[in-house]
């Protein structure tokens, strides 16, 4: 027994060591990155062949009723009753597609995946996602398209011949520079700046910090990465950790970016409350009524995000005309709705345009 | 063991009889219904689809039944779940063993880490909520750092037969299932060790005194309980095909729902795997079939809300009734 036990002490021990030992870590994933240019000079998407996956003997569904249900990240918060909505706008539209959302009420892996697995059994025709991990939810998805139901992501994707396509609401790279631009020009080009994430694992935010860090490296140089804390998509959790930031990092700290929409109205709050408002910026993705009271308050300058509700949208279209086979592979675009044409970038993923920045004197117009 | 201990043992296991069969008929009910609302649910391939789901829950939960059984707890159980997966994938992707033996080191990590808790429990007296409550947070913060947060991905396609194989047309986690809940069983119920077990759970003292080593029988039940987590860890990458760090959180509060619900008492001394067995079946019956019937996932958490408080009401009234014979 005290053999067992002591191997037992020296093994965990041995794991702790080994915790230490690793490098620090930004938060980004470990794919390649491609920022864009320091000036407005837009991104040219190379064109790529199609990359998607593709369904085993569907059906013939060309214009017939089909259901589909919509499996988010998790339900219950504004960003993801959004895109809901303007799944059922388009539902509605359509006429010919009953759209159901539900998914689990925390960002859980494991859930997601049981859901999904669930509706394959159910016998649905689509199935719209948003990944918790882009790995771990591709089995189940690649088994729905082995029985013939089209698959389509928006928001966060799978490996691609997961799905069949990928409704990106805006070019990571695009949403770094955004954010990046923004927080030089308010915190100053020599900024120390951190960040709070959901956690580290998640697709979305992995591929914007790393896009982040490689656009500032490019083009704002002497902006300093402090640290990137993980705060999952709570806002307790966020406010704590925004806050910790504050006191941990003192005049060091100008400027944190949140990248949930749930960080960054906390981060804003946190910073409000330790009476740093003008002196450390906030800029980070967000919906503009959880926005409002700092943006007029002039604590915060800048929101970055893109319209979910429009990402729902076009989602939907991109569903039906899937089903319908008006949206091919080798396709270069896809008409949906009031959006209009939405180009097909990078193999198989659709473009809903560019990130938009809210700020005080657009804010007002918008009410999600 | 005295006469006395064996005499008690006798009586629970007749009084636990009926709260199991209670429970086999309310799991046959729900699952006529069920059957009946939707036809999708009563199909080999959606019942062999269920045992894949639940096998991570359902290994752990063995475990978990002599943990309580001894009138102890252990919350650790997703984190060493974590932790496991987080080691398999950097034993073999960053450290470079090869996969067969990363698997192993990484289990024997798991039970490590289990007979830490049984370590810290039995030599320190600490209360096994207290302890298990500290390595939860331990194990995860492990997980985190050993990991960097930093998924491993790309494992060969041999692996996956663990998580995602079938043999005779059987999942590969449900056979590991099955074989472990007839070993389970059996220890539990036919062996000294297991005498041994709900004698601890009845009354610790007493157990001492008859000669029973407490202590031993204690940290192999937490190292046990360990191996099995690490098991599900195994079958969880191989069945998802990436580690994350964050795997397995939250999956001790399934896997105690179903311990309890299985008729397993939370003060020690009670308890059989063929409750848990069924309480495991009714809540994965009870998840998928409502899912499937169209009820939203609030919904479905209401209602196993409302079940395990019945099963335990009704548990309370048969213990009453054994009282009053």
């Amino acid at each position: 027994m005290k053999t067992l036990t002591l191997a037992a002490v020296l093994t965990v021990g041995l794991m702790a060591g080994t915790a230490y030992a690793a490098s620090p870590w930004t938060g980004g994933d470990d794919l390649p990155t491609n920022p864009l240019a320091c000036d407005a000079t837009p991104a040219t998407p190379e064109a790529k062949p199609y990359d998607g996956g593709t369904p085993t003997n569907a059906p013939d569904r060309k214009g017939k009723e089909i259901t589909v249900v919509d499996v988010p990240k998790l339900i219950g918060i504004g960003y993801f009753n959004a895109t809901s909505k303007g799944i059922a706008e388009a539902a509605a539209e359509i006429g010919n597609m009953k759209a159901t959302t539900d998914g689990p009420n925390k960002a859980n892996i494991d859930e997601q995946i049981t859901f999904i697995d669930n509706d394959i059994t159910q016998g649905v025709d689509g199935i719209l996602f948003a990944a918790n991990d882009p790995v771990a939810i591709a089995p189940v998805l690649k088994k729905a398209l082995s029985k013939g139901i089209n698959v389509v992501g928006y928001d966060a994707d799978a490996t691609h011949d997961a799905r069949q396509w990928f409704v990106n609401q805006a070019q990571f790279n695009g949403i770094a520079k955004a954010l990046i631009d923004n927080m030089a020009k308010e915190a100053g080009e020599d900024a120390g700046v951190a960040i709070v994430t959901s956690t580290f694992t998640t697709p979305n935010q992995a591929r914007w910090i790393a896009e982040m860090a490689a656009y500032a490296a490019k083009c704002h140089p002497k902006l300093q990465w402090l640290e990137t804390v993980e705060a999952q998509e709570d806002n307790n959790l966020s406010f704590n950790q925004a806050t910790t930031l504050i006191n941990k990092y003192g005049d060091k700290l100008k400027g944190i970016f949140g990248m949930t929409s749930v960080a960054t109205p906390a981060s804003a709050e946190a910073v409000t409350q330790a009476g740093q408002c003008g002196k450390v910026a906030v800029v980070g993705l967000a919906t503009p009524n959880a926005m409002k009271p700092y943006v007029q308050k002039d604590c915060v300058k800048s929101v970055v995000l893109w319209n979910p509700v429009d990402l729902g949208y076009a989602a939907a279209y991109v569903m039906r005309a899937t089903a319908d086979g008006t949206l091919k592979p080798g396709d270069t675009s896809v008409k949906a709705g009031k959006l209009g044409e939405l180009k097909v970038i990078n193999g198989s993923e659709i473009l809903l345009g560019q990130p938009f920045v809210f700020t005080k004197e657009n804010i007002g117009n918008f009410d999600f | 063991m005295t006469k006395a201990l064996e005499a008690r043992k006798g009586r629970d296991h007749a009084g636990l009889l009926r709260y199991e069969t209670v429970l086999a008929i309310i799991t046959i009910i729900a699952l006529a219904v069920l059957a009946n609302i939707t036809n999708k649910f009563f199909t080999v391939d959606n019942l062999l689809n269920q045992g894949r789901l639940m096998a991570e829950v359902g290994l752990v939960a063995l475990g978990m039944t002599f943990v309580i059984v001894t009138g102890g707890i252990d919350l650790s159980v997703g984190s060493i779940l974590g932790l496991t997966a987080i080691l398999l994938g950097v034993f073999w992707h960053n450290v470079g063993m090869p996969l067969p033996l990363a698997i192993v080191a990484a289990m024997v990590c798991g039970t490590a880490a289990g007979a830490l808790n049984g370590y810290v429990i039995t030599r320190f007296r600490v209360p096994p909520l207290i302890t298990t409550l500290a390595t939860l947070a331990l194990y995860r913060g492990l997980a985190e750092g050993i990991s960097q947060a930093r998924s491993v991905r790309g494992y060969p396609e041999w692996f996956f037969f663990f998580g995602q194989g079938e043999v005779l047309g059987v999942p590969v986690q449900l056979w590991t299932l099955v074989i472990l809940i007839a070993v389970a069983a059996i220890v539990l119920g036919r062996t000294k060790f297991g005498y041994a077990t709900y004698a601890i759970g009845a009354n610790e003292t007493a157990a001492r005194f008859s000669g029973i080593r407490v202590d031993r029988v204690k940290l192999a039940i937490y190292a046990g309980t360990g191996f099995l987590a690490s098991l599900a860890a195994v079958i969880f990458v191989s069945r998802v095909t990436t580690t994350r760090s964050d795997m397995g959180t939250g999956i001790e509060l399934d896997v105690i729902t179903a311990v309890v619900l299985g008729g397993t008492s939370i003060f020690g001394g009670k308890g059989t795997i063929a409750g848990t067995v069924l309480g495991l079946v009714l809540i994965q019956a009870l998840k998928n079939g409502l899912s499937l019937s169209g009820v939203k996932g609030d919904g479905t958490i209401v209602v196993i809300g409302v079940v395990l408080i019945a099963a335990i009401l009704a548990g309370a009234l048969i213990d009453r009734n054994r009282g009053g014979n």
